[in-house]
């Protein structure tokens, strides 16, 4: 698909801005309305959904040039779907898609950010978008007698991700991760040179870089032989179960995210929890684990001709009905002593935590805007710790917090959990 | 012709270099429109063009003495203004060049809700669900227009301010208080108790009321200067603080419907007893809601999709008996609810009412409840469907003269989708009564997608309905817009454009304020 192909979408927007709020149903009181955070921060229409669709349809008709305001408007969204939510409540319409097409014909068109371009070529280079000191993977293969994945005859599968593996402060989250499987008894492999997803990559509009990735990772998870695919990172669950679908390398294994194996293992009684954790934390759903996550089986098809907008074979538009929502609340449910407060803005319609889409490496003083707004929301419910299950998420609460020197604490779910298990 | 590059500079000034733009990107935004009338058949070829004109440059003022010094800076500059708050459906298309546009999108506050007194002042961009959401904590409620929930609660923002409420809550003319307004020569004047003791309780006096120079039947669309805060009652709300929505998008539903609610849609066998019914109720003073919902309506207000929408109105086509409405019953008490009921079940047996059984589900019946009160389904019936959407909407009468009318653009609307140049949604009107009385409103709804046959045809719709407004007269109608329409209804009603073109142009000397759908100052200029 190119961005080309959506123009009946973009031509289907009515300009009603429900992108711009979480669905109406689901507003409680004066604050916290806004879904995205690019036209909360930058105010103008073209900062939304709709108004991306209305300038990228006006790029494609060739009323508008590229210039230094439409690079911003292309770079500066998380593309977090928040918009796309809102806009099928009501409509059969694709939102999202078109945006990051919008974004990927921009680097076809050599209109690169420069950070995104700096970041490609590290990936290009070296096989990973991110820098830092990597976690000695090997190390842990032999301290926890972990699987060596690339020796084959794995059964689980446990991608780390980029961030949680040459990021230090995010180690422990390995390690709980890692601790779990032992105390439920399950010997999951590992890679000692784990491939990027390539997620990232296609989200900052370099498709066949991302392509190129998967591909990687499809060889790499044939040799393991594996059935089942656990990751933490959201961003990787998202690549595997739905981004790779779109490229049309499909993974055979199951994908799983760590919280939804968590789960499965607290409810099988595998995993008991045992301590205590006197605490009032809020849960911050990422996107791609949420209203990204849902399952996606592909569709091709045409539409047919007529007034009404419909499809064969019929279109089932993903509206983030099905993201992993669940899983997540249940494993802090069943941890002892542990209140768990939701903010206004949870699940399909959470506001999000300013990181994705490339935003973080082109323009990081947005991101670490966008987090604060939900630090404060996180804040507004009374929580002393804010809980997610994406390691990009927390980076980037954990950058903003340090700057702004509030004292909420942020934990991976795994990391709670570990606490007490 | 681009602003000057001083003006441009002044005006920038006004709101800081990051609330005012002229960038091509930023300005095709705001040039998308779905009006109708911006499509044009060229070399045979339908040319959507939902692309008007752009503006000169779009602006983001914060506050009220923003906008007022950018109206001054205009007049000075001979620059013209259009001004939206959310921006939904028109006010964003320019008469001709030198029209810049102000975005009202950061004046969003509540500025106060008064308990005691019941009401509420807000500014522009605050929405119907925000407003709505907060006075529900403290036991009350207002209008949301019919337009959604995600539309400027501001009483002066929509054409009429009609909503679905209208039994209880009234509608946004009738609720206006006092307003804060901006002049087309940049004055703020603050109306009725406001500018007398600086409090909004009332939009009259001293001495005349200004309340019918701000708006008419419908308000100015942005040709007679800026509504920076406005005042709207508000009604009691026997509900609950929060109401129990769960489920994930798009599947809400309560998890139970609240104490002492209802919900039914009853069919009747011809469009008489259905009056008869509705004229009842009214009456009995029973009605939290009623809206005259054809199936059409229910099936896409119901559905969240395409597809389930053709099979659901291929379902509630087999299950009516004919013309239908829905209906909401509240009691503040049991007592009171029962009461209610009984009624209403009276009502609808003297009539031969028929309930579809479907609503009667908690689970259904509770869904549809709720984004009848949020009015969250706004989009899904206009817009969902094919992409695009008119409508035919008269004034605002008695029920009798209003559905007669409606129903005969309905059966022109009926010759256009037997030649395949709408989609077949029925072709009947949707009226409803408002304050219990009988004065009601009714509309045609249109969908399709464009072609050069099926805007020609929109066209011809448009001109017989104008036609069959002359002819049955039922107030004029809301669609009345700009000098064309107001130069043909004018003479029938008192000729009222005479007047309203003499107040523009004592108020606006200048011409700042666009008047593209409202009037101009002289004859003849915005045809």
């Amino acid at each position: 698909m190119a961005l080309a192909d959506y123009i009946r979408d973009m031509e289907t927007c009515c300009r009603c801005s429900l992108c711009k709020f979480i669905p109406m149903e689901m507003v409680k009181g004066y604050k916290y309305v806004s879904i995205c955070p690019s036209i909360e921060r930058y105010q103008f229409h073209a900062y939304s959904g709709g108004g991306r669709l209305n300038v990228a349809l006006s790029l494609i008709q060739g009323r508008t040039q590229y210039s230094e305001r439409l690079l911003h408007i292309i770079y500066n969204c998380q593309l977090c779907g928040g918009c796309d939510v809102s806009c099928k409540y009501a409509m059969d319409m694709e939102v999202l898609e078109p945006l990051l097409h919008f974004r990927i014909r921009a680097v076809e068109d050599g209109y690169v950010h420069p950070a995104l371009q700096e970041a490609i070529e590290d990936l290009r280079k070296t096989g990973r978008m991110v820098r830092g000191k990597r976690a000695d993977v090997g190390r842990w293969i032999e301290q926890f007698d972990l699987k060596d994945a690339s020796k084959g005859s794995v059964e689980i599968l446990y991608h780390f991700g980029c961030r949680t593996l040459y990021d230090e402060r995010m180690w422990k989250v390995a390690l709980a991760a890692i601790n779990l499987f032992k105390k439920a008894g399950i010997n999951v492999g590992v890679f000692r040179e784990e491939v990027c997803c390539g997620g990232r990559a296609c989200k900052m509009g370099f498709r066949e870089e991302s392509l190129a990735q998967a591909r990687r990772f499809l060889e790499g998870l044939r040799i393991s032989r594996a059935k089942i695919l656990v990751t933490a990172c959201a961003e990787c669950y998202h690549a595997f179960s739905v981004l790779y679908v779109k490229l049309g390398v499909p993974l055979e294994a199951r994908i799983v995210h760590l919280t939804e194996f968590l789960a499965g293992l607290l409810e099988s009684k595998e995993l008991r929890a045992k301590g205590t954790i006197n605490k009032a934390v809020t849960y911050h759903d990422p996107c791609h684990l949420g209203r990204l996550g849902e399952p996606f089986g592909g569709w091709t098809g045409r539409e047919i001709e007529g007034h009404i907008r419909l499809f064969d074979p019929p279109r089932v538009f993903r509206r983030g009905t099905y993201g992993v929502y669940d899983p997540p609340r249940k494993v802090l449910g069943m941890i002892p002593g542990l209140r768990l407060l939701e903010m206004p803005r949870r699940k399909e319609y959470a506001w999000c935590c300013g990181a994705g889409g490339g935003v973080k490496e082109s323009n990081p003083d947005f991101a670490l805007w966008t987090a604060n707004r939900r630090i404060e929301e996180a804040i507004s419910t009374g929580a002393e710790a804010i809980v997610t299950s994406c390691p990009g998420c927390e980076l980037n609460f954990r950058d903003a917090l340090s700057r702004s020197g509030i004292g909420l604490e942020v934990y991976d779910v795994a990391e709670i959990l570990n606490d007490v298990v | 012709m681009p602003l000057d590059k001083n003006v441009y500079k002044a005006l920038e000034g006004i709101v800081g270099p990051e609330h005012i733009s002229d960038d091509p990107a930023i300005l095709d935004s705001y040039a998308w429109t779905t009006r109708v009338q911006n499509m044009e058949i060229r070399d045979g070829e339908v040319r959507l063009n939902k692309f008007a004109r752009r503006f000169e440059a779009v602006l983001l003022p914060a506050d009220t003495l923003e906008v007022q010094a950018i109206v001054k800076l205009c007049n000075r500059k001979q620059i013209k203004i259009r001004t939206f708050s959310t921006g939904f459906i028109a006010g964003n298309v320019p008469s001709g060049e030198r029209v810049i546009l102000l975005d009202l999108r950061r004046m969003n506050r509540i500025i106060e809700i008064d308990e005691q007194n019941m009401l509420a002042v807000v500014e522009p961009y605050v929405i119907g669900a925000q407003l709505q959401a907060e006075l529900m904590k403290r036991g009350l409620i207002a209008n949301v227009t019919g337009a959604g929930s995600h539309t400027s609660a501001l009483p002066l923002a929509a054409f009429w301010g009609t909503g679905h409420m209208g039994q209880t809550v009234s509608n946004g003319e009738r609720n206006l208080l006092a307003v804060e307004w901006v002049t087309p020569e940049g004055e703020t004047v603050r109306i009725g108790s406001l500018g007398a003791i600086g409090e909004y309780f009332c939009g009259d006096g001293p001495g005349f009321s200004l309340r019918g120079v701000l708006r008419g039947a419908i308000t100015p669309m942005g040709g007679m200067g800026i509504y920076t805060k406005a005042a709207t009652k508000v009604y009691h709300w026997p509900g609950p603080t929060e109401f129990p929505i769960e489920g994930t998008s798009p599947n809400y539903a309560p998890s139970a419907i609240p104490e002492n609610f209802m919900i039914r849609y009853f069919s009747f066998s011809t469009k008489e007893r259905l009056q008869e019914a509705i004229c009842k109720i009214g009456e009995a003073e029973i009605a939290f809601e009623l809206m005259g919902f054809p199936v059409s309506m229910m099936a896409a207000n119901i559905a969240t999709g395409n597809e389930e929408e053709v099979r659901l109105l291929a379902d509630l086509r087999k299950a009516v008996k004919g013309p239908g409405f829905v209906v909401i019953i509240v009691g503040n008490s049991r007592r009171e609810f029962e009461y209610k009921k009984k009624v209403l079940e009276r009502i609808v047996d003297e009539t031969e009412g028929r309930s579809l059984e479907m609503i009667e589900d908690e689970r259904v019946g509770g869904a549809l409840l709720w984004r009848l009160i949020r009015i969250t389904a706004s989009i899904r019936e206009t817009f969902r469907a094919t992409g695009e959407h008119t409508g035919i909407f008269p004034g605002h009468s008695e029920l009798g003269p209003i559905y007669r009318l409606t129903s005969r653009i309905a059966d022109l609307k009926q010759d256009l989708i037997a030649k395949g140049l709408l989609l077949d949604d029925g072709a009947e009107p949707f009226p409803w009564t408002e304050e219990h009385g009988s004065m009601a409103h009714a509309e045609v709804l249109i969908r399709y997608r464009s072609s050069p046959q099926t805007l020609q045809g929109i066209q011809w719709l448009n001109e017989e309905s104008i036609r069959l407004c002359l002819e049955e007269p039922a107030g004029v109608p809301f669609f009345v817009r700009g000098d064309r329409l107001h130069g043909i209804f004018g003479p029938s009603a008192s000729n009222y454009h005479v007047w309203l073109r003499r107040l523009k142009k004592a108020f606006d000397p200048n011409g700042v304020c666009d008047p593209l759908d409202y009037i101009s100052p002289e004859e003849g200029q915005n045809s």
